[in-house]
């Protein structure tokens, strides 16, 4: 449980990548088990819970009917936030969002957003006057490495299997919310020198710059976010961008396969 | 309390809206050791309410000043999800939490052997993803399971569960709606093995008689609920994981 020292860490994980070879045992683009469980919370009208290796993260969808922009009468809204809470790891203290959780709900906000997959104007009920604002909160639990690809997945299922309360706002019938593609994130570290897929905590502790990639249903780019220091190179990028792509084809099925559960 | 009485809770062969009879407790389920992360961890469902608790610690207790030279600080925060509510709620803390986290915090103070580590701090994180009225019994119950969990001496667990009254009637464990519509709420912090009481908040209209009339019902729970707390802990210790 105790932090290893970084240095120390750091040497051995430079050590292991001369043979091409990880911490936890895994090869270089493996991922670890995903388990995937949707409409478990009493009171969201959207919930998904994800089982990442040691990273255990909730995502809650709830409905607010608020007036919409002044500048796009006949568009919803959609917001998503994630909390990095001190519940999820020693490291974290309590008190105002930090920087790291701010990108972090920005990021899995981008990828979401800009997918499309939710029709903004199908979230208008009176044009001008009344439109549904959906909000996904996304509760990291415990932090076992790579919380950005958790919160992706979470916040895509809790969306997915989301029912828009139209009855308790006394807005017309309960319906299933329209979600057009599954966007998923897939999340690179440089470990020893080289990127790694899908990088545990003490990758995480010890290595140097992260890549999240987003990859929508056509396999397009919807959000790309570089963080840490560290400077790559296109044809790096070129690479796990082919690896993203496998395991964001793989996690899209996941998704789909808890619809209609 | 909210409406007294002008809304019907029990059923007239004398049940509630739910099914339960008036001493009779909603399903309990607990895990312990769920958080990777975590020292300890805990998760109850009770009902439909859903706790998660991690500990962390002992650990350096900083800033200084809040050191204890004699013991050990605890440091509780009891805290709802945006999405554990009807509405959702802003995240961060409230009046509320605050009180929540202050009583619960000195709840587990009453038990946990805290001149075992001098100077130092334990935390105790307590995480509510659904909300179906009873969250603060069922943070306290969690957070006993999970400072166990983590090895933290304790002269025994805490149960947290409550009684209160509707329609004239005292019952076992209010449900939403019987605490929304309910004439009297009683939430405990009950020690199974000695007895005592660590925590209590009441709040409504009670005679004496119903006062102790929901003692009992909240003792005779207290009894239930610490069987399956220790299952928990058994089943994570004696055969691997929960």
């Amino acid at each position: 449980m105790a932090a290893p020292v970084p240095s120390l860490l750091r040497q051995e994980l430079e050590r292991l990548a001369e043979s091409d070879q990880r911490i936890d045992g895994r090869g270089r683009w493996d991922r670890r088990d995903v388990q995937l469980e949707v409409g478990i919370l009493y009171n969201a009208e959207g919930s998904a819970k994800v089982t990442w290796g040691d990273t255990v993260v909730y995502a809650g969808v709830k409905f607010e009917l608020r007036t919409p922009w002044p500048d796009r009468p006949t568009q919803g809204s959609l917001m998503c936030g994630a909390e990095l809470r001190p519940v999820a790891h020693r490291k974290y203290e309590p008190g105002p969002p930090s920087p790291q959780s701010i990108e972090l709900g920005r990021v899995v906000d981008r990828g979401i957003r800009e997918s499309g997959c939710i029709d903004m104007e199908a979230l208008c009920i009176v044009p001008g006057e009344k439109v549904w604002g959906v909000m996904i909160d996304i509760h990291v639990l415990s932090d076992g490495g790579n919380i950005f690809d958790a919160c992706g997945l979470a916040a895509i299922a809790a969306l997915r299997t989301a029912v828009v309360p139209a009855e308790r706002f006394d807005v017309g019938e309960d319906h299933v919310l329209a979600v057009k593609g599954t966007p998923v994130m897939a999340s690179f570290q440089r470990v020893g020198g080289r990127f790694v897929y899908d990088p545990c905590e003490d990758e995480e502790t010890g290595g140097e710059e992260r890549i999240h990639i987003t990859l929508g249903n056509e396999e397009h780019l919807h959000s790309l976010q570089k963080g840490l220091k560290g400077a790559f190179t296109p044809a790096e990028f070129a690479e796990i961008l082919e690896v993203a792509r496998t395991h964001c084809g793989e996690l899209r099925e996941l998704v789909s396969s808890m619809e209609g559960n | 309390m909210g409406g007294y009485g002008d809304v019907k809770l029990l059923n007239d062969d004398g049940t509630r809206l739910d099914g339960r009879t008036v001493d009779e407790m909603r399903p309990v389920e607990i895990k312990a050791g769920i958080l990777p992360a975590a020292q300890g961890s805990a998760w109850v469902k009770h009902g439909l309410n859903v706790a998660v608790v991690a500990v962390y610690g002992p650990m350096e207790a900083h800033p200084r000043k809040i050191q204890r030279q004699d013991r050990a600080v605890l440091d509780v925060r009891y805290n709802m999800a945006p999405f554990s509510t009807s509405d959702r709620i802003r995240p961060g803390f409230n009046r509320r939490s605050r009180e929540i986290s202050k009583v619960t915090a000195e709840a587990l103070e009453s038990v946990v052997l805290l001149e075992r580590y001098p100077r130092s701090k334990i935390r105790v994180e307590i995480e509510i993803l659904a909300a179906e009225a009873g969250t603060r019994c069922v943070g306290i119950t969690a957070a006993s399971v999970a400072l166990a969990d983590a090895g933290i001496p304790m002269r025994d667990m805490v149960v947290g569960i409550a009684s209160g009254k509707i329609q004239d009637t005292v019952v076992l464990d209010l449900d939403k709606a019987e605490d929304n519509y309910g004439q009297a709420d009683l939430p405990m912090g009950i020690c199974p093995n000695t007895g005592e009481l660590v925590f209590l908040q009441m709040d409504g209209d009670l005679s004496i008689e119903e006062y102790n009339l929901a003692t009992e019902y909240n003792y005779k729970a207290a009894a239930e609920i610490h069987e399956i707390m220790v299952a928990a802990l058994k089943a994570r210790y004696d055969g691997g994981e929960a």
